[in-house]
């Protein structure tokens, strides 16, 4: 068993960003073991997404067939374990995302060996892959040593740089033959438009709003908020939980780890578990009734004051600034 | 419809990194005094949808934990809510196990009470933030897993047709029983232990099970827990003054505009 195999993601056969930032910490992995990089991509109407999936693989396999959109795990493991088969790699990483939450510690337990999900530090002592994960939300730092073969990570999103290596010279086929849907079938899929237009993982400001605007009948301040500044909403859990907002705006752990210039975050009172999604935020601005709030230990500015009145002036303020 | 559900007892997840405390070896996290662990918060919303499913449907609900003796306050606490019955495997050899170890422990305990229908876990612990031991748990018993759910839209017969979350959405899938389901917080919101199922927690017997009982071969961990490392946060945000709220507002925007970030 020998090199690092890394699985970008796709949806809907678009090469997602965080793709080639496995890519980079597969590279570096490789470049420590000794070992080739191999590149994989498993989905539907792959041909740009082979183009884009950058990382300096010395092969990528690719399972391609139109069974692979919509996303279920039991195809998409079975496709894996074929390409895990193909080039018994000593290492495997993906990109830690809803679907490999799902189908990644299934194929662990099938080929019977370690993985740790959710990495943001990779490195290899010897043959040894050791990784380091935020446990408890984020408010402690897990360093662990994988064990097996092949060895199995999950790698974060915004943690790592996006690879700007080569293509991958040679592209190996691999006509993995679709499993039978089996006692979980695919019924539909409801996708729920992103308010402006504006998705969470792209967007550069983001507006974000939780528990501390104390109802659904408050949210349009950070609504109009987010208008005024041409940014995406974002929001905390309890905000999701309460149904005012779909899930898609969730930011943190069990959400979006979101990566926008600047972030405001407006009756949040910073749990690392909200914390943990807004590590690569560049600017942090807080604005909380509560001086003591931890969210005002990771914002770079804040202001201590109620969103009702602090709002509106700032909207005000930006509209003129804006003019 | 019988159903089981996981439970993990965790340190309260609340607790801000300040005041986290871990044991000597930086192994395991400890509870500080007077702040006692919880029920993990995925696994309730597991054990509330088993509640509801049962009134409607019929049929019991099974609580397993595994933990040190300490856990059975969880249990005791899900029989208090609602749960029919609870099991607490308790072996020292476990309590140190990887996803893989926990998930093959609960898998043979599930086997021995072999009644059920559907299995409810939490999507993930929150202490470990592992997501992984409901996928050995369903690998072991050979079911078939979903998770994140959000909601369970229809029984029908062998049938559950629940959503599953997406990244901008939800996909409907159809699930035949018997099934694991891994839960999200979206699905519910637990309900309180009530005066009488108290009581019934009170009087309820919780066996405690070890490694031997479930017929467990020693195992080799696939991962190693090396240390653990609190993250503390000591910087502070430079406070925008003002005379009112509004003047900070204003004074919020001519920063951001100063700074170039709008
Ligand atoms: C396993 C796990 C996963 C989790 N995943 C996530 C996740 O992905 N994302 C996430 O966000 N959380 C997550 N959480 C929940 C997290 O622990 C916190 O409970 C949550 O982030 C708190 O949300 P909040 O800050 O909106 O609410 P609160 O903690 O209740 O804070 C509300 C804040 O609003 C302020 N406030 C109140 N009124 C006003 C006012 N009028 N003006 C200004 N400020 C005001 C208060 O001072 C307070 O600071 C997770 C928890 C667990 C256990």
């Amino acid at each position: 068993m020998a090199g690092v195999l890394v699985f970008g993601d796709t949806v809907g056969g678009e090469l997602t960003p965080v793709s080639l930032e496995v890519a980079t910490a597969g590279a570096g992995l490789a470049d420590a073991l000794g070992e080739s990089l191999l590149g994989a991509l498993i989905g539907d109407d792959l041909a740009v997404a082979t183009r884009e999936f950058r990382g300096g693989f010395s092969s990528l396999y690719l399972v391609e067939d139109k069974h692979y959109r919509p996303y279920t795990a039991q195809a998409y493991l079975n496709a894996a374990q074929k390409v895990i088969e193909a080039c018994s790699p000593s290492v495997v990483l993906f990109a830690h995302t809803l679907g490999t939450r799902e189908w990644v510690p299934r194929l662990a337990a099938h080929l019977d060996t370690g993985l740790v999900m959710d990495c943001t530090v990779l490195a290899a002592e010897g043959k040894d892959l050791v990784v380091t994960k935020p446990v408890y939300g984020g408010g402690i730092l897990g360093e662990f040593v994988v064990r097996g073969g092949p060895r199995m990570a999950t790698v974060r999103s915004a943690v790592f740089d996006p690879s700007s290596a080569a293509v991958a010279t040679e592209v190996v086929r691999l006509d993995v033959p679709v499993p039978a849907p089996g006692r979980v079938t695919f019924v539909d899929e409801a996708t729920v438009a992103a308010a402006g237009g504006l998705k969470l993982k792209d967007a550069k400001i983001i507006v974000s709003g939780g528990r501390g605007l104390g109802g659904k009948d408050n949210w349009h301040f950070i609504e109009e908020t987010a208008a005024a500044l041409g940014a995406a909403v974002g929001c905390s859990r309890p905000v999701v939980d309460s149904g005012w907002v779909p899930s898609s705006h969730q930011v943190g752990l069990s959400g979006t780890c979101v990566t926008p210039d600047l972030y405001i975050a407006v009756g949040i009172s910073g749990a690392v578990q909200h914390l943990a999604g807004i590590s690569a935020a560049k600017t942090v601005i807080a604005i909380n009734m509560d001086r003591e709030a931890d969210i005002f230990t990771r914002a770079n500015y804040g202001v201590v004051g109620d969103f009702r009145e602090v709002l509106p002036a700032f909207v005000e303020r930006i509209k003129q600034l804006r003019s | 419809m019988n159903i089981l559900v996981t439970l993990k007892q965790v340190a309260n997840p609340d607790i801000s990194p300040s005041h986290i405390q871990l044991d000597p070896a930086g192994k395991r996290i400890v509870s500080p005094f007077g702040i006692p662990p919880v029920m993990n918060g995925y696994d309730a919303n597991a054990l509330e949808e088993a509640l509801r499913l049962r009134e409607k449907h019929g049929g019991k609900v099974t609580a397993l934990g595994l933990g040190d003796d300490t856990s059975r306050e969880s249990l005791k606490c899900a029989i208090a809510m609602g749960a029919d019955t609870a099991i607490l495997i308790n072996d020292p050899d476990l309590l140190n196990a990887d996803s893989a170890g926990v998930g093959r422990a609960l898998a043979a305990a599930i086997r021995k009470i072999d009644d059920f229908d559907l299995i409810l876990c939490g999507r993930q612990a929150s202490d470990t933030d592992g997501g992984q031991v409901l996928h050995w748990i369903a690998e072991t018993l050979d079911l078939p897993a979903v998770s994140p759910i959000v909601r369970i839209e229809a029984v029908d017969g062998r049938h559950l047709t629940v959503h599953r979350l997406i990244e901008d959405g939800y996909q409907r899938l159809r699930v035949e029983l018997p099934a694991l389901l891994g839960v999200s917080s979206e699905i519910n919101e637990p309900r309180f232990p009530t005066m009488r199922g108290t009581m019934a927690a009170g009087r309820a017997m919780i066996p405690g099970w070890k490694a031997s009982d479930l017929g467990l071969q020693p195992f080799t961990p696939k991962v190693e827990l090396r240390q653990l490392q609190i993250q503390l946060r000591t910087s502070k945000a430079d406070l925008i003054e003002g005379n009112s709220a509004a003047e900070q507002g204003a004074a919020l925007a001519n920063k951001l505009h100063d700074l170039g970030l709008i």
